[in-house]
């Protein structure tokens, strides 16, 4: 991989992004409607530049325009750059699910998923499913239902559940064992976040019924 | 004995930080990002036994963004919480006397994954980078793995003295507990049985690898680390760095899972305090998955050699045990394994060998001793419950502990456990009396296994406030690491004062603000913080009765450090596991398809979080009993499981529905009859498995984890 800051790359697009950037391989964070709100790295601190590439993707409901490292991993755009800090890395290599996000609405390990894949796309992180300061019911059954022990794998457990809830919004256990069983629980709580999706589940289909469906 | 109905504590309550916990709100040391922070990565070895004889530190130093490089040649602190004399921990006297020093950087370097060197860079990719450039000329040595191979003369020493790792005093020889005569007992006895069981390194694997992030104002260092015991790990660190206690803070608000052996500090913290004094700058050193596996420690693996003496009747006469435990090559722990306790017998003894070998260090994991412990002796007793042509759980009720002149218990429950289990599994029904009867490839069986785990009592802190409001601030040393230490104290707090929760905010998580807390291991902190809390609690109200509330912005401010005592008695939590498992004869698999878990942990606090930890204790159990191993390759030393998929960790398809009920007491220790829960549902596990797949298909496998080439070749 190139250092040259004046190399093209291959996902150049139609972006000048250059003069944006310097020399400092810094992030930068652009929503549709504002200017620059983040630049985390401070500028000079000897890091090398690095080939980047300018993408466009809904965020938790937002248009933002990122300048993105073409190594870095969604997860290390969430994280490190947006400060997205619920999406968690147990593994960075793809065995425990704990960094799951949804991407167009499907879960994929953002541990082992490029930044720059999301171009054009949809992402909810676990921040996502609270709106406006209300939790999604998903998240309250997982409170309800004892789902988190020590935490750290239930952003994962919560994304993954979110997907398989919103096509099959009313499971049975064993529909969501087989949905999250890419998702790792070593306080090994799995009987618990079974019992609060299913809940969850349940308690959605009787809203929307009560809702005049 | 029954407990009377109390306000807020035993009734089912959520987590008061479950919605940060489902928010990504919560901060973990991972998730802290300060002002200038540098990335750290660690260099480990890729050999199990070298000399390092020479270190070229050039291109990494040239390498742009490099901040610094600490390495055994500038960095010779001691890791106290390593190596040390008996594995006593939280010892400063037996710091003093331990001979065989773990530094953060050693040399010789004695296990495949033991730290080289450490740089600390302007991001982590330059810091990865780095560690790639430096060059290390190592002289190799041969190298021993396996504790049995270690404990014979003509082994390699990894110690000058040998590989026998010192007892308490700091002397090189086995360990021998003895009661009674065994001789006699074996005298005594009309059958005698003998067998030889292993078991073998579990990684804690919690799903947060480690992490730090050190930050240093003029002489005060700040840690922010995973730790389940912000006390011990900030006095561990001021003593190994030559600090006053007061010049160091350690913070740790969430923490992704504990396990064991996260009460102290880790090599890790010693290694970012140091870059982030030689960098000037906050450091965070990020562990790979593969760093925690291979770096950091797991159950300590065992062979155990069993005897036991038995009159026709089915009383034990004696019991010996010889165990020879796997340490890696520095000792953190005591390698001793439990169980025999667990019978009611004349005549017993126990020697054990705590082995070094050139495997990465083993230490505490949930129950240190005790699921390595009770798989083999419950095994055992379970072979000789059929070969004296008894119901295992008429055996178990005949030769459990049980109360008596040399065993005089704070309440005794085991029989009522196991009679109590036995019901609500229906074990009549589900247990084969002939094993392996089942006809078909299909086989069904049924096992029972109990605990008798020691409910400690012991010191620790409390502070609370009151101001105007009447709102109350509970200042506790907890961390929280899954079991719901924080919402434990706050109920107890709430209960005592007789106000709704809310009224009561909980500070944890950070030495600046908190008094000392034991820290979340030993099943410990809901029995001592808990009682902490009350004594404090009870002098505010005292103060609030004499003086009234306070006005204006005065504070009512009571502190209480209460130092229990058990009065010789033993105080116990008892529980009784029983398993039913289907055997697939042609591929070797096992599902399990009940599984039932009485247990008596006296008063419970908050039936929601402690049915929890039962039931995450057991699915963490059948990881063990069926699957996990720290597998490594003979030739090269080198370990093969070095993440989560080779481990084979229990996932959703594997975790049985646990059904859990609780016997309550209150044997008028701890907070109002307290007990612990956070390990008692992982340690019958194994062995309750264990016995069920015996019933199931008639044989027994006495090398955990019970895979299914131990059960093919065992039906072969």
């Amino acid at each position: 991989m190139s250092t040259d800051p004046e190399k093209p790359t291959e996902r150049d697009g139609d972006v000048s992004r250059r003069e944006f950037l310097g020399a400092t391989g810094t992030a930068l964070v652009v929503t549709a409607a504002a200017p620059v709100v983040g630049a985390q790295a401070p500028p000079g601190n000897g890091a090398p530049v690095r080939p980047h590439t300018a993408i466009r993707l809904t965020l938790n409901g937002n248009v933002q325009r990122v300048e993105v490292d073409d190594h870095w991993t969604l997860a290390e755009l969430l994280r490190d750059h947006l400060r997205l800090t619920g999406t968690k890395l147990g593994c960075e290599r793809g065995e425990c699910g704990a960094c799951t996000v949804l991407v167009d609405g499907k879960p994929v390990y953002s541990c082992s998923y490029l930044a720059a894949w999301v171009d054009g796309r949809t992402v909810l992180t676990v921040e996502g499913l609270t709106r406006n300061g209300t939790l999604d019911p998903l998240q309250e059954a997982f409170i309800a239902h004892d789902a988190p022990q020590c935490g750290f794998c239930t952003s994962g457990q919560l994304m993954s559940a979110k997907a398989l809830l919103s096509h099959t919004p009313r499971p049975t256990p064993a529909d969501v064992r087989t949905a999250l069983a890419g998702n790792l629980c070593r306080c090994s709580n799995y009987n618990r976040i079974v019992e609060a999706v299913v809940a969850a589940g349940a308690a959605g289909s009787t809203a929307r019924t009560q809702g005049g469906a | 004995m029954s407990v009377n109905t109390m306000k807020v504590i035993g009734h089912a309550t959520p987590r008061i930080d479950a919605a940060e916990r489902v928010s990504g709100r919560a901060i973990y040391t991972r998730d802290v990002y300060l002002d200038g922070m540098l990335y750290a990565q660690v260099l480990r070895s890729p050999h199990p036994h070298a000399r390092i004889k020479a270190i070229d530190l050039s291109k990494a130093r040239a390498l742009p963004g490099v901040k610094a490089i600490v390495t055994h040649e500038n960095c010779h602190y001691v890791w106290g919480a390593g190596s040390t004399a008996g594995g006593v921990q939280y010892n400063d006297d037996i710091k003093k006397i331990t001979t065989q020093r773990r530094y953060a950087f050693n040399n010789p370097v004695r296990y495949v994954g033991e730290p080289i060197a450490a740089v600390a860079a302007v991001d982590r990719h330059v810091a990865e980078e780095a560690v790639r450039l430096i060059v290390v000329d190592y002289e190799v040595l041969p190298f021993v793995l396996d504790q049995e191979a270690a404990l014979r003369d003509d082994a390699v020493k990894i110690w000058p003295e040998g590989n026998i790792s010192p007892d308490a005093r700091n002397q090189f020889q086995p360990t021998v507990q003895k009661h009674g005569n065994v001789e006699e007992g074996f005298k005594n006895a009309d059958r005698v049985f003998e067998a030889r069981y292993s078991t073998v390194m579990c990684h804690n694997a919690q799903m947060e690898p480690r992490s730090c992030v050190a930050q240093w104002n003029g002489d005060k260092l700040t840690v922010y680390t995973p730790t389940g015991g912000i006390a011990n790990c900030h006095h561990d660190l001021a003593r190994d760095l030559g600090m006053p206690d007061e010049k160091v803070r350690v913070i740790c608000h969430y923490m992704g899972g504990n396990f064991g052996n996260k009460n102290q500090n880790q090599d890790a913290d010693l290694i970012t305090a140091v870059l982030a004094r030689e960098a000037g700058a906050p450091v965070k050193l990020e562990f790979s998955r593969k760093d925690d596996f291979v770096g950091m420690h797991g159950r300590w693996p065992t062979v155990q050699y069993y005897k036991v003496g038995v009159k026709n009747d089915g009383r034990l006469t004696a019991i010996q045990l010889r165990t020879i435990s796997n340490m890696g090559p520095y000792r953190k722990n005591s390698g001793s394994v439990s169980g025999i306790e667990l019978y009611d017998c004349d005549h017993t003894e126990s020697t054990l060998f705590p082995m070094y070998t050139n495997r990465t260090t083993a230490a505490n994991f949930r129950g240190p001793s005790d699921p390595q412990g009770y798989y083999p002796i419950q095994s055992h007793m379970d072979d000789i419950a059929y070969a004296m042509k008894m119901d295992p759980v008429d055996f178990v009720l005949k030769n459990m502990v049980k109360p008596g002149p040399g065993t005089v218990f704070t309440n005794y429950t085991l029989d009522e456990c196991v009679r109590r289990g036995a019901e609500l599994f229906e074990w009549k029904k589900r247990w084969k009396p002939e094993p392996g009867s089942d006809r078909g490839t299909i086989k069904r069986g049924a096992g029972v296994a109990f605990m008798a785990f020691r409910a400690a009592v012991g010191s620790s802190s409390a502070v609370i406030t009151v101001d105007a409001k009447q709102q109350y601030t509970l200042y506790v040393g907890v961390t929280d690491v899954g079991p719901g230490a924080k919402t434990t104290m706050n109920i107890i707090a709430a209960d005592e004062l007789g106000v709704p929760l809310s009224k009561v905010t909980v500070v944890w998580g950070d030495t600046d603000t908190c008094p000392y807390s034991v820290g979340e291991s030993g099943s410990r902190t809901t029995s001592m913080t808990g009682e902490a809390v009350i004594a404090a609690v009870r002098d505010l109200k005292k103060q609030i009765a004499d003086k009234g509330m306070p006005t204006g912005s005065a504070l009512l401010t009571a502190s209480a450090t209460p130092m229990p005592r058990l009065d010789g008695k033993i105080r116990n939590c008892f529980g009784a596991n029983f398993a039913e498992v289907e055997v697939d004869t042609e591929l070797g698999a096992v599902k399990i398809l009940k599984f039932v878990a009485v247990h008596e942990s006296g008063r419970i606090m908050n039936p929601l979080t402690a049915a929890s930890q039962v039931k995450g204790g057991v699915a963490m159990g059948v990881g063990m009993a069926l699957h996990e191993n720290m597998i490594y390759d003979q030739r090269t030393g080198r370990p093969v499981v070095t993440g989560y998929y080779f481990d084979r960790v229990v996932t959703h398809l594997d975790a049985p529905d646990v059904q859990v009920e609780f016997i309550e007491a209150d044997d008028g220790y701890g907070p109002y009859g307290a007990k612990g829960i956070g390990e008692a549902g992982m340690i019958t596990t194994p062995a309750a498995i264990s016995n069920a797949v015996f019933n199931a298909i008639g044989r027994r496998i006495k090398d955990l984890p019970i895979t299914r080439d131990k059960i093919l070749g065992a039906l072969a």
